[in-house]
């Protein structure tokens, strides 16, 4: 059974069809990677998974029941999460503070005022096992605002897996990274997924990441879905060469 | 000559001491609620005047306590019923008229429950002799005030570093879309905020009423120094407020010993060369002024 299932989505604003006739399937463990061409739908695509807008055409079904209406709080709390192209962390908190709101968040112990030493000892083991997976034990008690982009942006993956994913979605992740920052983001993402089993639908412009690392490819262009399949079958595909081609020409 | 700057030094801080309460207060709301509140300087006397009230049944030190806090939960009902329903307009203008509003309408109440004329607020006797018949400006009370302002600087900060209401605060001044999409309640959290803020006023109103004694506009004349500390200090730096009160109280004094006539122009001297030079203050974030 699928995790995820787009049957002929489409969103339209006003005049304009920014997706249709979407279909896809996401299996549970896969590691997906979306592409397509600036303006393909790509992050509206995510936008729509993620519920911050419903789709104008077709069913988006998730753990096998509708998540077509569904408000992104909600999808949340069932485990659809994602990263945008932005980094969203507290800049002026430490490492370990903004680790900590998100797992007391996480706990639903977030203004309580007095909490058990039990439930102290748990968030503090939290904090330390999510730092421990980011990598980013040492940098704890560095203000988040005074690390290089690379890490800001793992530890706000760090901040996104306190809410225990099971549907990752990640924008760009390794945008404006240098190659070593770029290097340690995809070995989190494989880690994240082999590991740790979560799956995860990720946006990225580097060809080079994307047929390293993921299971299977969909390819958008100009709302529409233009091939899927792995690595090998997205690079051999006569439409998607030209599709990239056209782009640069 | 050295004892009198020694006295007007010391004078001075203690001065600084309110400024940099009274700072706190106003700087914590400016933060998380972005509201400039006029409204401080009333909040203070009003809880000035609670204690003043209570004084009898519950001494000085109950209502050094009792009284701040009933000052916040009056501020609570002031930031439910008006001050909350203005975050939603970017524009700090509506806010501070508002309080600006809000701090007459205090000043009347006062006016109207307690009279115009000026009272004085009971202190512990022993507060009141000085420790020493050289040093004679070192009373007891005024050790006590820069003990106090020490102490609630102190109680603030560990609140800020080690709470989760504090982490939050400091979250939600970094970034308040993002502390609201992790799902924290940020109605809550500029309610507690606010409260907070009052409470500091409260305390701060209570100590200047031992000192200076209780009149209904007693307000308005701590709170521009309250201003000028923040900006001095570098608007949402909470450090800043701190050191900013300090020093223009420190400067205020040290310039009583020399010219009296200018000790209260001086802050302003200061605030305006900050601005010329470095406008963000001395610990603000790049860009506010600039």
């Amino acid at each position: 059974m699928s995790l995820l299932v787009l049957e002929n989505v489409g969103r339209r604003f006003g005049a304009l069809q920014a997706l249709s006739g979407i279909s896809l399937s996401v299996e549970p463990g896969e590691l997906r990677a979306v592409i397509g061409p600036n303006g393909a739908g790509k992050t509206t695509l995510f936008n729509l998974i993620s519920g911050f807008f419903p789709p104008t055409d077709g069913t988006i079904i998730f753990e096998n029941k509708p998540i077509t209406a569904v408000n992104p709080t909600a999808l949340v709390r069932r485990g659809i999460i994602r990263t945008f192209q932005i980094t969203e962390i507290f800049l002026a908190l430490t490492v370990q503070e903004n680790l900590r709101i998100a797992v007391e968040t996480a706990m639903g112990i977030n203004l309580r005022p007095w909490i058990s030493a039990a439930t102290r000892a748990a968030v503090t083991r939290r904090v330390e096992d999510l730092a421990d997976t980011v990598r980013m034990s040492a940098k704890m008690h560095r203000i988040a605002g005074e690390l290089a982009h690379g890490d800001q942006r793992v530890v706000e993956i760090g901040i996104v897996l306190a809410k225990s994913p099971k549907l990752l979605l990640l924008d760009e992740p390794t945008a404006g990274m240098g190659d070593e920052e770029t290097n340690h983001m995809t070995d989190l993402i494989r880690r994240l997924n082999k590991d740790q089993g979560i799956t995860m639908l990720f946006v990225e412009h580097d060809m080079a990441i994307v047929f390293g690392i993921a299971d299977r490819i969909t390819v958008l262009d100009n709302g529409r879905m233009l091939a899927e399949g792995n690595a090998a079958e997205i690079a051999g595909n006569p439409r998607v060469q030209t599709a990239y081609l056209g782009q640069a020409a | 000559m050295g004892l009198v700057l020694l006295f007007n030094a010391f004078n001075g801080l203690i001065q600084g001491a309110f400024y940099a309460l009274m700072a706190l207060g106003l700087a914590l709301i400016l933060g998380l609620n972005n509201t400039i509140n006029f409204a401080q300087g009333a909040f203070m006397a009003l809880a000035a005047y609670f204690a003043f009230t209570i004084v009898p049944y519950v001494g000085f030190w109950g209502a050094l306590i009792i009284a701040p806090l009933l000052a916040g939960a009056i501020g609570l009902v002031v930031e439910v019923a008006l001050v909350r329903r203005l975050y939603s307009r970017k524009d700090p203008i509506y806010s501070l008229l508002l309080t600006f509003g809000l701090a007459f309408i205090i000043q009347d109440l006062i006016r109207t429950i307690w009279g115009a004329q000026g009272v004085p607020l009971a202190i512990p006797g022993f507060l009141d002799h000085p420790l020493s018949n050289t040093y004679f400006f070192l009373t007891g009370y005024r050790l006590f005030v820069v003990a106090v302002a020490l102490i609630g600087t102190a109680a603030l900060f560990a609140v800020l570093r080690f709470t989760r209401i504090g982490i939050r605060i400091r979250a939600g001044n970094s970034d308040l879309e993002t502390i609201s999409a992790l799902g924290v309640n940020i109605y809550l959290l500029r309610s507690a905020n606010f409260v907070i803020g009052i409470i500091f006023a409260g305390v701060a109103g209570i100590l200047a009423a031992g000192q200076l004694g209780l009149n209904p506009n007693m307000g308005d004349t701590l709170i521009m120094p309250a201003f000028v500390a923040i900006v001095v200090g570098g608007v949402g730096s909470l450090v800043g407020s701190l050191l900013g009160g300090l020093i223009i109280g420190l400067a205020s004094g040290i310039t009583t010993a020399f010219f009296p006539a200018a000790s209260e122009v001086v802050i302003y001297v200061i605030m305006g060369i900050m601005l010329v030079v470095r406008p963000r203050g001395l610990m603000g974030q790049e860009g506010l002024f600039e």
